[in-house]
């Protein structure tokens, strides 16, 4: 028993210092509280360090929600310097509580369609992507069944129980999509219904809301990887992702998908996500990372390691493996500026669950 | 003088545990206001938690008897019987109670997905598929609780009952002796299954993706709350969550108090070699039994080299070079091992201490007859009636409210939950020995006239060695596993541990048919780590040791 006492006390004395900081360190280290940015690699952060001579601590959350959560949580005593990864959806209620600084990066070639959201010094854009409803073509193969042409379609018979859309309370594409619903059914022909009816009605036609993004596409959706893994249940034929995901998977799948985009007019939703520099940050050294971040060098790999559009100008996504031609553009996507957002998005969600409770 | 240490190890404990809470539940109060009325009709109000009570009660109370009906008879044999490779099976059998619930939750998709048996898709087997993981997760319970009392009754006494007109038939001797023999401690196993059920969250999130319990809801709004003027139905939610779990926790844990209790003095004891025989036939019941628990392990090893394609299976270890170098994270498997590791030393260094300190404390107040036993001794098992979400909460709404520049430097900090969550474990441990000890040597030393630190270091200590050695084990493999409060508190960190290294593995999008592999991988070393400590624990245990574990 001595002998293994020993070899513990020996084993904990090794691994302790692994865990205390080096506060000798002459480096400056930025902290960058961020969702699972797939496209911040180790090397991509040497690169940056060994650059600039800057560190950096990546403090990783859930999503887009989850960082706006932390940061206001914080508000005073940020424990971070950037935040990277709020989209439009959540941008305006961080700008308005005042967590949010002015960078000094300097920054070229931003498209200026990322730039339509938000055009101040508060946060840059760095990636983008259209949020819209992905269907299963070899199930909607206009025989059995044909594409809808209107959200009202998904409240028929044909698609009870095989829609899947993550919630809009947890999940920010489920939080585009239900504001992009807002503006289809204030824009569509008919004014006796509105938003809530057609989610009142999907609610009716046993919708399947899902905490996540990745629990409505990979485990409920069958046009997607999701049949692959474990947790695959397959009982949607329509799920919420992006339009360029079944770009993703053709990358993937060398060129082949089954999945493809449903383009109805106003019922898409361009999400921008943005990097901001938080109170109390070092400015320079944040604006280091920012700069570096939206560089030609960086931003344009975006489509393959963060899997979104790059916000740069002249770049798009690869036609390797049919990634652009399996991933759509929106013709019209919904058109909410990002101050109405902020200011109804508590309301938006109180009606949201009235409306799912109706059923 | 122990009076003292004890006063001052409540002290210190009710600090780490209770003011963190009390200025989160504080500052969630300002938001949502004080009136409980309102928070608990937040729950009708809300698409996520929809049938959150009833179907975290349901499922709660079918797993407490599905984990009763499948453990009981493997605790049975091991108990009765005489087994070659006893620790071994043991080992294996107690450690699915220490595995994260996100390694579980892989193994049983695995077994029941479209690459398993493909129950999956039938989306009736959901709740079944639940059960049986909790009676997976919490079998140990059973074994741990009623394996002492079962290897140690002394084999004459059912001889004897035997002779006696109501004792001829098997059923009559269970119903006169086993029966009330075995109700406390299956009464106790009972009651911490059902608490362990009730407050499941990855198994919950996992395998029922369709229901609502109060864990998820928590888990799922939890981030938000605490913000003026942003998110603030979340407060109501939580608030009201948690104070419909921690009251009916509360109960549990008392009644199982109250039993491990009324076991300790009432059990006949002899020693283990005369209570034991061989039983051939009960192959067939502890070799489904360890089966049972192998299998999710087995098969979330073999997941880890099994790369699932659109052009099909593939079976190589090319993802635990990726897991190995961090090729998917930010932190590679080696380096994930050695942040869990060293959290995990840092909780031992402070629960082990403390727990023992507590549970001498509480042992001192049984033989003084102290009306204050039952509460202190209930105030150590209260993290248990807390969800681990809660205690993340805590830290993060109630700490970093005191000081989160400083604090953010702290890096004891993401250590706090694991200490919060293994105190409670080795309390149980030391305590459950302490009073398996004979009273007659502390009787004799005190009339020798030998001080309490004497006694301590002349008779406890050498005595205790065993369980101290378990419940060090023990804080190890439960701070190694630790997920859900570390996933919380883990934003202020800066060493992802393993769980959470898995967790996030898991997470990414699967489109790269490796990120599955590289997951599978980093959950395989957690467990080996985590097989090997219990292996090393089980040298140290005798059978009548009781106790959770």
């Amino acid at each position: 028993m001595n002998k293994i006492m020993m070899i513990c006390i020996i084993l904990f004395s090794a691994i302790l210092p692994g865990c205390i900081e080096d506060t000798k360190d002459e480096n400056i280290e930025i902290t960058i509280v961020t969702y699972d940015v797939s496209g911040l690699s180790d090397s991509m952060l040497s690169d940056f360090q060994n650059n600039t001579g800057y560190r950096v601590n990546l403090v990783k959350l859930d999503d887009a929600g989850s960082i706006l959560d932390h940061i206001l949580q914080s508000k005073g005593s940020q424990t971070a310097d950037l935040a990277l990864g709020l989209d439009n959806t959540y941008l305006q209620i961080a700008l308005d509580s005042g967590v949010l600084i002015d960078h000094a990066a300097k920054l070229y070639n931003i498209e200026q369609s990322s730039l339509e959201f938000y055009n101040g010094s508060k946060a840059v854009p760095f990636d983008k992507g259209w949020i819209c409803l992905n269907y299963d073509a070899e199930f909607v193969d206009g025989e059995n069944l044909t594409i809808p042409t209107s959200l009202w379609n998904l409240t028929g018979d044909d698609w009870k129980g095989k829609v899947a859309i993550p919630s809009p309370m947890t999940s920010s594409p489920g939080r585009a999509f239900m504001v992009a619903t807002t503006d289809y059914f204030d824009n569509d022909e008919d004014n006796t219904t509105d938003w809530t009816d057609w989610w009142s009605a999907m609610n009716d036609n046993d919708i399947i809301i899902t905490s996540g993004w990745s629990e409505a596409y990979e485990t409920h959706y069958t046009g997607g990887y999701g049949e692959l893994t474990d947790g695959y249940i397959g009982d949607a034929n329509i799920a919420l992702s992006y339009c360029h995901s079944p770009g993703v998977e053709a990358h993937y799948g060398e060129g082949w998908t089954k999945s493809a985009a449903l383009d109805i007019d106003r019922s898409s939703f361009l999400q921008i996500e943005y990097i901001s520099v938080l109170e109390g940050a070092n400015v320079e050294a944040a604006s280091a990372f920012i700069e570096y971040l939206v560089s030609g060098e960086i931003n344009q790999n975006m489509p393959t390691e963060n899997f979104m559009y790059s916000v740069l100008e002249n770049n798009d996504l690869p036609i390797e493996n049919e990634y652009r031609a399996n991933s759509l553009i929106p013709q019209v996507c919904a058109e909410v500026s990002s101050q109405d957002i902020a200011v109804n998005m508590e309301d938006w969600l109180t009606m949201w669950n009235a409306a799912l409770s109706q059923g | 003088m122990l009076k003292w240490a004890g006063r001052i190890a409540i002290a210190v404990y009710s600090i780490l545990v209770f003011i963190p809470l009390i200025l989160a539940m504080n500052r969630m109060i300002q938001i949502a206001g004080a009136n409980p009325f309102i928070w608990f009709d937040s729950l009708g109000l809300y698409q996520l938690s929809e049938g959150a009570i009833a179907f975290t009660f349901v499922q709660a109370i079918i797993s407490t008897i599905a984990t009763l009906l499948i453990a009981t008879p493997i605790a049975w044999q091991l108990g009765r019987y005489s087994w070659r490779g006893k620790p071994l099976m043991r080992a294996i059998l107690t450690m699915p109670f220490v595995m994260p619930a996100i390694v579980a939750a892989m193994g049983i998709l695995a077994f029941v997905g479209p690459n398993g048996f493909g129950y999956r898709s039938n989306e009736s087997t959901h709740f079944w598929t639940l059960i049986i993981a909790h009676a997976w997760f919490n079998m140990a319970l059973v074994i741990r609780f009623t394996e002492p009392v079962l290897s140690t009754l002394n084999r004459n006494l059912e001889d004897q009952l035997k002779l006696l007109p109501s004792g001829k038939s098997a059923l009559g001797r269970f119903r006169i002796l086993w029966l009330p023999l075995l109700t406390p401690s299956l009464a106790a196993a009972a009651c911490m299954t059902f608490v362990f059920s009730f407050t499941s969250f990855a198994l919950v999130r996992w395998l029922t993706p369709l229901e609502n319990s109060l864990e998820t809801v928590m888990a799922s709004i939890g981030s938000s709350a605490g913000i003026e003027g942003y998110s603030e139905y979340s407060n109501d939610l939580v608030l009201a969550s948690s104070m419909i779990q921690f009251s009916v926790l509360l109960m549990s844990l008392w009644l199982m108090s109250w039993l491990q209790d009324k076991r300790q003095s009432k059990l006949p004891r002899a020693d283990e070699e005369s209570a034991q025989t061989k039983n051939t036939k009960g192959l067939f019941i502890l070799l489904p039994g360890l089966l049972f628990a192998l299998t999710p392990m087995i098969i979330v090893a073999l997941a880890s080299i099994r790369i699932v394609s659109r052009d099909g299976v593939e079976w190589s270890f090319v993802a635990w070079g990726k897991a190995w170098n961090g090729d998917y994270s930010n932190t590679g498997v080696w380096e994930a091992m050695l942040n869990s590791l060293g959290y995990a030393s840092i909780t031992l260094m402070v629960a082990l201490p403390l727990g023992i300190l507590l549970a001498l404390y509480i042992k001192e107040l049984e033989n003084t007859g102290s009306k204050y036993a039952r509460i202190v001794d209930l105030l150590t098992l209260l993290p248990f009636a807390i969800s681990s979400v809660m205690i993340g909460l805590g830290v993060i709404l109630g700490i970093i409210i005191i000081d989160p520049v400083e604090l953010k430097e702290w890096w004891i900090l993401p250590a706090l939950p694991h200490i919060m969550l293994t105190t409670p474990f080795v309390v149980r441990i030391i305590l459950a020995a302490l009073r398996g000890l004979d009273p007659a040597y502390d009787e004799n030393a005190r009339v020798l006239g030998l001080s309490t630190i004497e006694r301590m270091k002349k008779i406890h200590f050498p005595l205790m060695k065993g369980p101290i050695f378990i419940a060090g084990i023990f804080t190890l493999a439960m701070s190694m596993g630790e997920f859900g409060a570390s996933w919380v508190v883990t934003r202020f960190g800066q060493w992802d541990t393993l769980p959470v290294l898995i967790d996030q593995l898991r997470s990414r999008p699967g489109w790269d048919p490796l990120i599955q592999p590289t997951a599978a991988a980093a959950a395989t070393v957690l467990m080996g780590i985590t097989l090997v400590l219990f292996l090393i624990a089980e040298r140290f245990r005798t059978t009548d040791q009781e106790g959770m574990f």
